[in-house]
């Protein structure tokens, strides 16, 4: 099947507002959750902060009791124990105040991580994959044309792992420093509020900091990091071609390239440590600047007396240094938006992909499919209908096969044989026209039955790691072993499987590489048949076997092929001869129609092709053989 | 009877091969080894290990300022000793950090250096391996070793020794402070030290087993998706979606709820750990009151400060050492399984004795040739036979009969295990590998290519051809046409695995490929792969110039090729069971023959139709 790269997912082009909003609505989805544990959050801020006050307090209550000539403490809220109390006494309480505080924080931390976790796993990430798993069984075969493998596993892996961060690291953490940053300022305003402004006036240089630090940063990673893809491609690639490399003498050269990556990696990365390294003392030393101006303004408050030392210099010291842990996270919170926002819209663009096929709902169901099929006036284009008519796959195709008919489909690559037979089990929709199972749009037929009503046998089949017995049943997983056992015995694979270690039960390794060619496909023969389906399709059973294996699953076929309609595309001519009907295809039209009998007598592609299987036999013309067939194969094009 | 309910239940369940351990205890041998890569940076690492000591003082150093101005100038009022005193700290921690900048970027340097030189040898290594290995090996391990491994490494290399250094000198700097400052207080301060120790050593183990639990099911998670990723055509085909849904809800809320448990382990320590800290200021408040209010000690108010302030830097230690210790334990499995695999000797290398060799005659002779690939299950047993210069040997047997080894012991990627394999009558081990490989041209059945455009490809074997010289190649094999027909021509670029050219554009590149430097012998393993009829012809006829006038091995799938070989041995398990050429073969009425009448069966029936 041809792909088209060309053809975006929509969601690409959210903007970062909109992707965003989506996020934020993912967890608004449980309000009152989101609510609790924001609370938790604030409680926690403010405890910790009292913490930090009643040390300060703490620190000038023993100071007064030792020195006369200061001050009295200031106790915050005017709150102040019984003036009679001696100094141990209010120690004492202070000491068992703040071991209070923190058995309550400690409490409610656990509280908010787990319910956090909780939240996060349970209602986000669990969800999200569970939809996009959902999402993808159902999405057209053209998505998953268009998308590598690797890059649709990450999406439902790596992708919701950042959208987890997102929520329980950048919105946290920038509701936290929302949240600190007003109680801090608060608790710091109650104090003074001068030196408060004076004391916070390198936020705004932390924050560009931080900001300037990703912008230049994030280029130069990108970067790094395809040069590190490269090179895992090179080793890969070295690794997987060694043969060549082996046979043709090349590994200096090869060695060389990799060096030369290697290098480069190496200069690139130095570049980054020069900024990377500049982040941490950069932001560290702006906090100490703060200490700095601390000590400096409010040294000389303590001079005029409008603070105390505990209370005023102390306190502040402490919630400073709070202060700086959570600005230093920006620089984080900065990288992570941009890959979280990368990563949202990557999974956004699963959830939004249309689902092309859609099953009828009103359909009804139970009917017994006798197996006819008809193509009425059917086109078909991978890009969905923009293009002009010669690049369309299948082009305006009109035939009937009646119940229990053997057609075989003949053509060059690109025909359109795997395009034409996708559409009878509805993998895409016809662009023009309507195909047909026994006289109805397979549109208005619910989708699983006809599904359940058709085999595949594929070019390569993939079996999955289960017993053969399972792999079998892979469609019906509640058939019987007497069931699969017949279809074993239908598709010729009884006897290699009852030779397996543990027979039905032996386990199919990761792409099932215990097992031959033949024995693989004969098997996918055995799926396929297991239901007793009315239809049955086979796109090139034989194309990736030799001559001896063939043979086999010709065996195969021949039961498997009785009392149904099958559609077979093949170049064998072995399997040529059996069909009733031979459709010869190229570029999207009928060529020739017929049977091997009269097809033979047409000449033509036809003619061509098996004379070319043939021609070992001595005495014909291969010149002339090659010459007709590809004249046959032209004539479309020139008598439009 | 109902054995086949739930398929799928012994895939989630089954362990996808034993998994690689991630941590692995500190061993002197292996950490005394990774030290030795940091020797070409000897100068770099001393002056980082000087930075780092200058570091463990800087830090309380920072704070005894810190806490001296409060408890100081400012609380006996004295501007001008406050003035000085702002200015010093701030001078101070300028110096420390650019101390800190220096020490965090060679830190990193170090790090990439030794990763890039490590790279470097695994890589030189890897390819020094014979053929042996790569078949015994999984790519994906390979891989890992060359990424996942290093960057365990890494993070030991530039991180453990260094933060290590800082963080013990300031714990042990902090605490002498503290001991000069009031060395009762500080006993109280180390008493608290050894509870705090023990529960990080406690939760440290709890949490790395929950991370190794959620680190498995999530490898289950992707092992699942992978298979249904790959096999949703099966899977739609089959309209067996719904059941599948259910079993990856499944995998889900396990790995859901290993990730809690995880959770759950961190959302005690980190309480606990901060209750302590609570808890050691409480106590302070109250042992530093009784000093400072009590007659006899009569303890400076400064001094209760500078305790607030050293503590903390005390403390940390404690933490940052177990995060690095696991960090340790992380690096050296890393390391191990790296130097492991450095360590893997070749299974062979060339002969000293071997030496370049010019083959002129271009015969091949098999000499009672035995082999086997894992040392127990004989592929190849006393094979004798001559290929006579210039002809084509057509190697005929059932799957594993030896064809592809015949193939790989000519190609000389393995050495036979006994017996004589001899080129011009000169034995294989006394040839290096170099120059033998310098004679051969050889087509897999994978027709693997490189990404890279095909004319790099095509130059695979030799570089320095003109383009004139491979469009004359292409010509040679009458295929010109086929790749003038790609998009850029001979400047298309192959995409991975391949992609961006047919099927049969990717035979001829790899017939091209093995023509362009004329080699004397043309190993080739033909494509069961379908082509549609008309390529396939122009191909067949391709590889009969590609063989033409070249001692030839060609494994054979085709009766064409068969037919026109000068030579057909027929293989089974190992042994020559019949040779000779077609039209003997058949005149002998022996297997061959049998075997010949099964496959053109078919084919005689439409013979005789037309």
């Amino acid at each position: 099947m041809s792909s088209t790269p060309d053809q975006q997912l929509q969601s690409a082009d959210l903007s970062n507002g909109r992707v965003v909003a989506r996020l934020l609505g993912l967890c608004w989805r449980y309000p009152s959750q989101c609510l609790v544990i924001l609370g938790l959050q604030v409680l926690l801020l403010t405890m910790g902060m009292l913490g930090i006050l009643y040390t300060g307090v703490g620190v000038d209550v023993i100071g007064s009791a030792a020195d006369a000539e200061r001050e009295s403490p200031r106790w915050p809220g005017g709150l102040a124990p019984p003036a009679d109390w001696d100094t141990m006494s209010v120690v004492w309480l202070l000491a068992g105040f703040i071991l209070l505080l923190a058995l309550v924080r400690s409490y409610s931390n656990y509280l908010y991580n787990m319910r956090l976790a909780r939240f996060a796993q349970d209602r986000i990430v669990a969800p999200l994959r569970s939809e996009i798993y959902e999402k993808l069984q159902r999405l057209s075969f053209r998505f998953f044309d268009q998308n590598a493998s690797g890059s649709i596993i990450n999406r439902v892996t790596g992708d919701v792992l950042m959208i987890n961060l997102f929520m329980s690291q950048v919105m946290m953490q920038s509701i936290i420093m929302v949240v600190s940053l007003v109680i801090y300022i608060a608790i710091m305003a109650t104090i003074h509020l001068p030196l408060t402004l004076a004391c916070l006036a390198t936020t705004p240089v932390m924050m560009g900091i931080s900001i300037w630090f990703s912008a230049r940063v994030r280029p130069l990673m990108t970067a790094n990091r395809k040069t590190v893809d490269q090179l895992i491609l090179n080793l890969s690639e070295s690794i997987q071609g060694v043969h060549v490399i082996k046979s043709f003498g090349r590994e200096p050269d090869i060695r060389d390239k990799f060096q030369g990556l290697n290098r480069r990696i190496r200069q690139e990365m130095r570049r980054i440590f020069a900024y990377v390294a500049f982040l941490s003392p950069s932001t560290s030393l702006l906090s100490e600047i703060n200490l700095a101006v601390l000590l400096a303004y409010g040294g000389y408050l303590v001079f005029i007396g409008e603070i105390s030392i505990g209370a005023g210099v102390v306190v502040f010291a402490g919630l400073l240094q709070q202060y700086a842990q959570q600005v230093s996270a920006l620089s984080m919170i900065a990288n992570l938006i941009q890959q979280s926002m990368v990563s949202a819209r990557r999974v956004f663009e699963i959830l939004d992909a249309p689902v092309e096929i859609v099953s009828d709902q009103q359909a009804e169901r139970g009917h017994v499919f006798k197996g006819e099929v008809e193509f009425e006036r059917v086109s078909f284009d991978f890009e969905g209908g923009a293009t002009e008519p010669r690049a369309r796959a299948i082009h305006d195709l009109s035939f009937k096969v009646k119940p229990g008919q053997v057609v075989a489909l003949l053509g060059p690559l690109g025909s359109g044989k795997s395009t034409l037979m996708s559409l009878i089990p509805r993998f895409y929709d016809p662009t023009e026209g309507r195909v047909k199972l026994d006289g109805v749009d397979l549109r208005e037929l619910a989708l699983s039955e006809v599904r359940q009503n058709i085999g595949l046998v594929f070019q390569e089949n993939f079996l999955f790691s289960m017993t053969v017995a399972q792999n079998i049943a892979f469609g019906h997983p509640g058939a019987s072993r007497e069931q699969i056992e017949r279809a074993a015995t239908i598709a010729a694979a009884h006897d290699f499987v009852m030779e397996l270690p543990q027979g039905y039960d032996t386990i199919i390794n990761e792409s099932g590489v215990n097992l031959s060619g033949g024995q693989r496909q004969r098997l996918a023969i055995a799926r396929a048949i297991l239901r007793d389906p009315a239809i049955l399709l086979m796109d090139d059973p034989t194309a990736a076997v030799d001559a001896e294996t063939e043979h086999e699953i010709l065996e195969a076929l021949e039961g498997a092929i009785k009392g149904r309609t099958v559609f077979i595309a093949s170049h064998k001519l072995s399997a040529l001869v059996q069909a009733d009907i031979i459709l010869v295809l190229n570029r999207g039209r009928i060529m020739q129609v017929g049977s091997h009998r009269s097809l033979r007598e047409q000449g033509g592609y036809y003619k061509a092709v098996a004379e070319v299987q043939l021609y070992d036999d001595d005495n014909l013309d291969l010149a002339g053989a090659l010459a007709e067939a590809e004249r046959a194969s032209r004539a479309p094009e020139e008598a439009p | 009877m109902n054995q086949a309910a739930a398929p799928g239940q012994a895939a989630i369940s089954r362990q996808r091969g034993p998994a690689e351990p991630k941590q692995r205890p500190l061993d002197s041998g292996i950490f005394v080894r990774l030290f030795g890569y940091t020797r070409p940076y000897a100068a770099l690492r001393n002056v980082l290990a000087g930075l780092a000591l200058t570091r463990s003082v800087q830090l309380p150093v920072l704070a005894w300022i810190l806490g001296e101005v409060i408890g100081g100038p400012i609380s006996n009022r004295q501007p001008d000793a406050l003035f000085w005193g702002v200015l010093g700290f701030l001078a101070f921690s300028v110096f420390v950090e650019v101390t800190f900048y220096f020490r965090s970027r060679l830190a990193l340097q170090l790090g990439e250096s030794v990763v890039h030189d490590l790279r470097a040898e695994c890589f030189a290594h890897l390819h020094r391996m014979p053929m042996s290995f790569f078949h015994r090996t999984k790519l994906g391990t390979i891989i890992s070793r060359l990424t996942s491994d290093i960057e365990a490494l890494r993070t030991g290399v530039q991180n453990v020794l260094f933060i290590s250094i800082v963080q013990l000198g300031q714990g042990i700097v902090s605490a002498i402070i503290m001991c000069w400052i009031d060395w009762a207080l500080f006993l109280i301060v180390l008493a608290m030290a050894p509870g705090l120790y023990i529960m990080t050593d406690i939760f440290r183990h709890r949490l790395s087993k929950a991370s190794r639990d959620v680190q498995e099911s999530f490898s289950r998670v992707t092992a699942s998706l992978a298979e249904a990723v790959n096999g949703i055509r099966v899977t739609q085909g089959f309209a067996r979606e719904e059941v599948n849904a259910g079993l990856f809800r499944q995998l889900i809320q396990d790995h859901s709820r290993y990730n809690i448990n995880m959770a759950r382990a961190s959302a005690l320590y980190l309480p606990i750990l901060d209750l302590n800290t609570q808890f050691f200021t409480g106590a302070l408040l109250v042992i530093g009151a009784y000093r400072v209010l009590s007659p006899e000690i009569a303890m400076p108010l400064e001094d209760l400060i500078q305790f607030l302030f050293l503590a903390a830097l005390f403390f940390q230690p404690v933490q940052v050492l177990g995060q690095q210790y696991n960090v340790a334990l992380q690096a050296m499995a890393g390391a191990e399984r790296v130097f492991r695999f450095l360590d893997t000797k070749p299974d062979w290398e060339d002969d000293p004795a071997a030496r370049e060799v010019k083959l002129t005659t271009g015969q091949v002779e098999f000499r009672g040739v035995n082999f086997s690939y894992d040392g127990e299950t004989p592929v190849l047993r006393d094979l004798s036979f001559t290929a006579p210069p210039g002809t084509t040997t057509a190697l005929v047997g059932e799957t594993g009969s030896g064809k592809s080894t015949i193939l790989a012991l000519v190609s000389k990627f393995y050495l036979p295990g006994g017996g004589e394999l001899l080129f011009d009558g000169i034995p294989v081990e006394k040839i290096t590998t170099q120059s033998l490989h310098r004679h051969l041209g050889v087509v897999q059945q994978q027709n693997f290519l490189f990404t890279g455009s095909v004319y790099d490809n095509i130059r695979f074997g030799r570089p320095e051809a003109t383009e004139a010289e491979v469009w004359d190649c292409l010509d040679q094999l009458g295929c010109k046409d086929l790749i003038e027909q790609l998009p850029q021509s001979l400047a298309t670029i192959v995409g991975e695995k391949g992609t961006g050219v047919s099927l049969g554009q990717r035979q001829l590149i790899c017939f091209a490929r093995a023509l362009l430097p004329d080699p004397k012998f043309i190993l080739l393993d033909e494509a069961t792969s379908s082509i549609d009829a008309i390529t396939e012809l122009r191909l067949q006829n391709a590889m009969t110039m590609l063989l033409s006038g070249r001692t030839s091995f060609v494994v054979a799938h085709r009766l064409s090729t068969i037919r026109r070989a000068d030579q057909i041995l027929l293989l089974s398990h190992g042994r020559l069971v019949e040779s000779g050429d077609h039209r003997s073969l058949l005149e002998r009425n022996g297997d061959y023959a049998k075997l010949y009448r099964q496959f053109t069966d078919a084919a005689e029936s439409v013979k005789n139709e037309l």
